[in-house]
């Protein structure tokens, strides 16, 4: 195996998936070009549908990040990011992008013509301290930009009260006022309503989508998840619930007339933590063998639901939950979660990307290993790797590990392997 | 002219399992805590002991059970060592947010070390009336949840504890004014160890000791420091070797930007129309970690340091790993480039630092400012 690879995909809705990566970077672009304010933010917030309402163009330099790594963008900028004194040990997210605001960032080599520069910077206070920290950078790469300092309770999702809630509802309207006034547009409640009736739909979808692989053999596997793009970067728009709708048509039809992933499935697996966004193909991996990775610990980040009769708490809920899910949840809510989808998707084994790039993520997954263990009896095998540098991997032990674990796992099940 | 010695302080440390596994024996409940985001007077008031978690140095191998080698080494080795019940003696955590590593460290403590309370205070980062009354619906829910576990909050006894910490900082913080002007008769290693101490120790006894030294500190004869002025700017130091061989090698620390030091103590004291109003705002004023502030605001913060205790360089001096500060040291040096201050980066591991290799780096880094 390649240490850099694209994952081989089987939906339909993959091609269609490219164009609203291709149109929403036009779309950003353009945006610059005709004047419509640009604002830069962290992904998984309420921010988003706010931005959609009040017809700004939202940008996540984090998710660019999978981006240049997909088209291999990530070592140069790493190396700039390395010149201007940034430690290798920081998150893979933060030298990326770093390294591509202080680079070229709109050379004609830069693919779907990068990003345009930001108007307004949401500069996060909560989630992790590589997102904050990623912001406070561009702030000061981008002098000009409006900034809005955000500020938001970094508390476990189990553990949210009424003034947790009540604090992310006044910051909501706070950044309604500051958006407001730095760009004169008023936000229409009404529009913010069907935005965010438009969101809960894709989430909604999202979970009936996910409820599929539910299906053995399951109808697509983590190798597709790119589909999540429109979770990150198109939720509260039409285009995110119809193209959802498309994926769950496909999907749907697959699971009920028992077509899989591959002819024969014979394991069905769990992977915790980030891809590895450069080696996507890294999920086609266990397919030789006969294992699908049939669910991940990143989608649960979308299955919630907005009240859109009362949008701005909505929205307050949404980042309450979404980004600590990632950054701030506590080991038993991380253990009840994946204990229920290993229950729930029928899984013989788990993965565990141990993520040098993410910490958040990857403390507690040793209680979860052990938890997986002792519960519901499922093994699992730790990966050392890094969502975004791949000098943190090493294909030859991924490859070593895998091919044991699989092994076991198809012994376990009576397989011959 | 008397000497100063820091004896009992080292001796208090050295002393403090023993004595706090006897105080929990008799029935005081100890909180631990691992940053000074914490607030310990609160704790305090409840009627429990404010413990602060420390790894100290040394080697890791049980911890890599529960969490990835990629993590700064104190938190490592302070699992380390729950893991070998050295810190049976806590009733759990309580911990004001402040790294993602050390809410996910509270989070595998709550699952495999136990206790009684778990909980992590998830402290505004902006600083306006909703966030600070967002921060008082927090300490409420702190305060609910230990008396819930027998403590008993007061107007009165929050207002005792904020007093004996003020008083604390204060005595602390003149000795910093001392440090700085060369006016101490201690080396950095030992103010190192005389602030340790504090966190281990019941305010009270430490806040008579450190009355004592006060006193032994007036009446000492003037040391007469000799030195290059270098000010240290990290987290939290565990090891005082590197203070030493700094001293050793023609340096001399006039002051810090450490969580184990200056950040700990300024300010002293905050003002409010009530307990909570006056414990929220000197936290909301504290000189402030990486993890809480963006680096552009506390550069002025750090230069001002500089320039107020005559440095005339950083040692920047970091745990491995520390997303915070390795976030950081780039503007800041910057900054203080700028500023025609000169600066030195140190990372430090679980063994502490490697000597021969510290001596030489700081050497040359001593040179150069004498230069």
């Amino acid at each position: 195996m390649e240490k850099t690879r694209k994952s081989k995909k089987r939906l339909k809705a993959a091609k269609e998936l490219n164009r609203l990566v291709v149109d929403y970077y036009l779309e950003c672009n353009e945006a610059k070009a005709v004047g419509r304010p640009v604002g830069w933010m962290p992904p998984m917030n309420g921010a988003i549908e706010i931005f959609y309402a009040m017809d700004l163009q939202p940008v996540f330099p984090e998710n660019w990040s999978p981006v240049c790594a997909a088209f291999g963008l990530t070592p140069q900028n790493f190396e700039i990011t390395d010149g201007l004194g940034y430690s290798r040990d920081l998150c893979g997210y933060l030298r990326n992008i770093t390294g591509y605001v202080h680079g070229e960032m709109n050379d004609e080599r830069i693919p779907l013509g990068g990003l345009p520069e930001p108007d307004i910077l949401l500069s996060p206070g909560g989630g992790c301290i590589p997102v904050m920290k990623i912001f406070h950078i561009l702030e000061r790469r981008f002098p000009e930009a409006k900034v809005f300092y955000a500020d938001l309770p970094q508390v476990a999702m189990e553990k949210i009260q009424r003034h947790h809630i009540d604090y992310a509802v006044s910051e909501m309207h706070r950044l309604i006022e500051f958006l407001t006034e730095v760009t004169g547009r008023e936000l229409d409640y009404d529009r913010l309503k069907e935005v965010v009736k438009l969101s809960d739909q894709a989430c909604a979808l999202w979970d009936e989508i996910m409820s599929y692989r539910r299906f053995v053999p399951a109808p697509f596997s983590a190798a597709e998840i790119g589909i999540m793009f429109v979770m990150v970067t198109r939720q509260g728009t039409q285009e995110a619930v119809d193209f959802l709708t498309a994926v769950r048509d496909e999907v749907q039809e697959k699971a009920e007339s028992g077509t899989g992933v591959i002819e024969e499935e014979k394991i069905r697996l769990f992977w915790d933590n980030i891809p590895l966004w450069y080696n996507m193909g890294l999920f086609n991996y266990f397919e030789k063998m006969g294992g699908v990775v049939v669910a991940e610990t990143y989608s649960a980040a979308w299955s919630l639901r907005l009240d859109p009769q009362n949008p701005v708490e909505a929205l307050a809920m949404k980042s309450l939950i979404s980004y600590p899910l990632v950054s701030c949840v506590s080991v038993e809510k991380r253990k009840e979660m994946v204990l229920k989808a290993c229950r729930e998707y029928s899984i013989d084994g788990a993965i565990l990307h141990r993520n040098k790039s993410c910490v958040p993520i990857t403390l507690g997954q040793m209680d979860i290993k052990k938890a997986l263990e002792v519960e519901l009896g499922v093994p699992s095998v730790i990966i050392d790797a890094d969502h975004m540098d791949d000098q943190n991997f090493s294909v030859a032990q991924f490859e070593t590990r895998v091919d044991a674990f699989m092994e076991m796992l198809l012994e376990k099940k009576g397989h011959e392997w | 002219m008397s000497s100063v010695s820091v004896e009992p302080f080292v001796s208090a440390l050295n002393e403090s399992e023993y004595h706090l596994r006897e105080m929990a024996r008799e029935g005081k409940k100890i909180i631990g805590y691992f940053c000074t985001y914490t607030p310990v007077e609160l704790i305090h008031a409840a009627g429990f002991l404010p413990v602060r978690v420390m790894g100290g140095v040394g080697e890791v191998n049980d911890a890599y059970s529960l969490a990835p080698n990629f993590i700064c080494p104190p938190l490592l080795l302070s699992l380390e060592k729950a893991l070998k019940g050295e810190y049976e003696y806590l009733s759990g955590i309580v911990q004001g947010y402040t790294c993602d590593v050390v809410c996910g460290m509270v989070n595998i403590w709550e699952e495999n070390i136990g206790g009684e309370i778990y909980h992590t205070i998830p402290l505004p980062y902006n600083d306006n009336p909703a966030s600070r009354e967002f921060f008082r619906s927090c300490i409420s829910e702190l305060s609910h949840k230990m008396e819930s576990i027998g403590g008993t909050i007061t107007e009165d006894s929050l207002t005792e504890s904020l007093d004996l910490y003020a008083g604390i900082r204060k005595i602390v913080l003149g000795l910093y004014d001392k440090l700085s002007a060369g006016l101490l008769p201690l080396s950095a290693a030992d103010l190192f160890h005389v602030i340790r101490a504090g966190f281990v120790m019941s305010p009270e006894a430490y806040f008579d000791m450190l009355k004592l030294l006060q006193n032994e500190v007036e009446n000492a004869e003037i040391p007469g420091r000799r030195g290059i002025p270098v000010l240290v700017s990290g987290s939290l130091v565990e090891d005082p070797r590197a203070f030493t061989i700094l001293e050793e090698v023609g340096g001399r620390v006039v002051s810090d930007d450490l969580c184990t030091g200056f950040r700990n103590f300024y300010p002293p004291d905050g003002e409010g129309d009530d307990a909570v109003g006056r414990l929220i705002d000197r936290y909301m004023k504290r000189f402030p970690c990486p993890s809480r502030i963006r680096a552009k605001e506390r550069a002025p913060l750090l230069i001002e340091l500089v320039k107020h205790s005559g440095a005339k360089g950083v040692l920047f001096l970091f745990e491995k790993f520390c997303t915070p500060h390795l976030a950081d040291y780039p503007i800041l040096r910057q900054e203080l480039i700028k500023e025609n201050i000169p600066g030195i980066v140190v990372e430090t591991e679980e063994t502490g630092i490697m000597e021969g290799q510290l001596r030489t780096r700081l050497q040359g880094f001593i040179e150069m400012l004498e230069s």
